[in-house]
């Protein structure tokens, strides 16, 4: 299994996000096999002002953020990656994709404490003024491709190309796998706006930002879904995966890898140990007794075509 | 998801804190706090000192913007979020600045209190007068203008069958030592984005304070040392305090 990830369960970059959060989880052993930092930069960035949230209501109106990728000086990642120890799961160093040139320079100085990498080809988000990650590199298979050169020249290690929904992702996809990208993450969130109604504003200071969560769940099991029939490369899925059944049908579409993000929203420490446990076991227990491998993309093979079959 | 309120008072409680009024009441645990949003600023974590009020203290632009609310004007609140004080028999509420703010629902609640409160000066010690209604009242301020002269653990020793601490991070890193840890209870102030578990903005010693917090048992605050020495900044690097 790609990584050797036990369990094959990480946290979407972005989310939880920092070294200490994740020393203090495996600890506690939580059932995530490996974590994947913020995206490492390459100089320091203070991100959006607050809101970068936009919480899920009771009546169905899902989660939005826009961070648009705030990170601490490579020195600073350096120090903080020193005094962190991992006792059971792996680290992932999510890298930001936005120039081959900074992603080489940080791999190199990550890769001592790194297990693997995820470049991050695909953040929707942006200080107003700026162009995104997805757009400068996530929408162009040949800029995706040089990032994920850049990446494997610095590294032996595994490296995840994550892609955005809202892209020609098959096109994007095989130019990374074919640059050498160990797997394809499936996907970012999806661009999209909240507007207050009393404010007559965007709610995030970004005003643009990503959608996440089971709004997004149906958008990025199809981009799995595509991804492995076209491809077949080992895919780590994001988008809503809020229970083990939502995992299984990822597993189902293609992936062999549960990226779990809104997922976190509202659960204490205590609460993430016992969930994701919860998660796992319910993926197991649905296994009852196959392996994880022999599930990955069955979906493609019963397929009812009931074209010309009705009257 | 956030409520739009309209301030009803913006009350000058001396010196530069104020307490702003809303016209809505939220449902709130003794500790909890609220992200207020004024649209084109920011958005920023606040204890409720009432169940519709919020208390700001003059100490930055934000809080600034906020202190210049009048009644009428709109300000966009969510939560109450994080954990909260236990309400029970005599406990003893311990406060520093502004961190007094957050255990003025509990000093209400909780029977028989005693409170010591801490500050620079008397216009530090907010809210006296109501806290002295709720149960005894002892203060300590630097420049001996109300109370004792000194600090909050010169009011140490004090009996109690559990302890509440909110304040400054220097203060509860000096408290922590001289309190019984499993009969302690801290609430802890961080820089927050998303507030809901969710950006790791907040952790302290990977605890994320908006969710496990911001109210940690004694025994859970021992094992943070990251009170009273650092801090995440807004870009994630720490800034040691």
């Amino acid at each position: 299994m790609f990584l050797d990830l036990d369990p094959p369960i990480v946290n979407a970059s972005g989310i939880l996000s920092f070294l200490d959060i994740f020393q203090l989880l495996d600890r506690k052993g939580a059932a995530i096999g490996g974590y994947i930092t913020k995206s490492i930069g390459p100089r320091k960035r203070l991100g959006n002002e607050n809101p970068i949230i936009v919480e899920a209501a009771s009546d169905g109106r899902p989660t939005l953020n826009s961070l648009a990728l705030p990170t601490q000086t490579p020195e600073e990642w350096l120090d903080e990656l020193r005094e962190t120890r991992l006792a059971r799961s792996k680290l992932i160093v999510s890298v930001n994709g936005v120039s081959p040139e900074g992603v080489e320079k940080i791999i190199e100085m990550a890769d001592p404490f790194a297990d693997g990498y995820e470049l991050n080809l695909s953040c929707p988000n942006l200080v107003p003024g700026e162009e995104s990650v997805m757009a400068i590199v996530g929408r162009h298979p040949e800029a995706a491709a040089r990032v994920v050169r850049a990446a494997k020249s610095a590294t032996g290690k595994p490296v995840i190309a994550k892609l955005s929904p809202d892209t020609e992702y098959v096109d994007v996809g095989r130019a990374c796998i074919d640059a050498g990208a160990d797997a394809l993450g499936c996907g970012n969130t999806l661009p999209a706006i909240a507007i207050d109604i009393h404010a007559r504003a965007p709610v995030l200071a970004g005003r643009t930002g990503g959608v996440s969560g089971p709004a997004l769940k149906p958008i990025n099991l199809k981009m799995v879904y595509d991804i492995y029939a076209a491809l077949g490369s080992p895919i780590v899925a994001y988008g809503g995966i809020m229970t083990w059944e939502d995992a299984v049908e990822y597993l189902l579409a293609g992936a062999c890898v549960i990226g779990l993000g809104t997922f976190f929203a509202h659960r204490s420490t205590p609460d993430i140990v016992r969930d994701t446990d919860a998660l796992w076991s319910g993926v197991k227990d649905y296994l009852k007794g196959e392996s994880l491998e022999s599930v990955i993309g069955t979906a493609h093979r019963t397929v009812f075509d009931l074209n010309g079959k009705t009257p | 998801m956030h409520i739009h309120c309209k301030i009803t008072q913006n009350r000058n409680d001396g010196g530069n804190n104020h307490t702003l009024f809303l016209d809505y009441a939220f449902d709130v645990q003794p500790g909890q706090f609220v992200m207020a949003w004024v649209p084109g600023e920011s958005e920023k974590p606040f204890s409720l000192s009432y169940d519709n009020a919020i208390t700001v203290k003059d100490l930055g632009w934000y809080s600034e913007r906020l202190i210049a609310l009048k009644p009428g004007d709109s300000i966009w609140v969510r939560g109450p979020y994080g954990t909260s004080f236990p309400v029970d028999a005599g406990p003893v509420l311990l406060g520093g600045g502004v961190g007094i703010a957050a255990l003025l629902v509990l000093a209400k609640r909780a029977q028989n209190p005693t409170v010591l409160l801490g500050g620079r000066t008397a216009q530090d010690i907010i809210y006296l007068d109501e806290f002295e209604k709720a149960g005894t009242v002892r203060v300590a301020t630097e420049d001996g203008s109300l109370g004792i002269r000194g600090i909050i653990t010169d009011l140490l020793p004090q009996e109690g069958k559990y302890y509440c601490v909110c304040g400054p991070d220097k203060m509860m890193a000096a408290l922590k030592p001289l309190l019984p840890a499993d009969q302690s209870f801290y609430s802890l102030e961080r820089y927050m984005k998303c507030a809901i578990g969710l950006c790791g903005q907040c952790t302290c010693n990977g605890y994320r304070v908006c969710t496990d917090g911001p109210v940690f048992d004694g025994v859970t605050a021992e094992e943070m040392t990251d009170i009273g020495h650092r801090k995440r900044q807004k870009s994630g690097g720490w800034e040691y305090v």
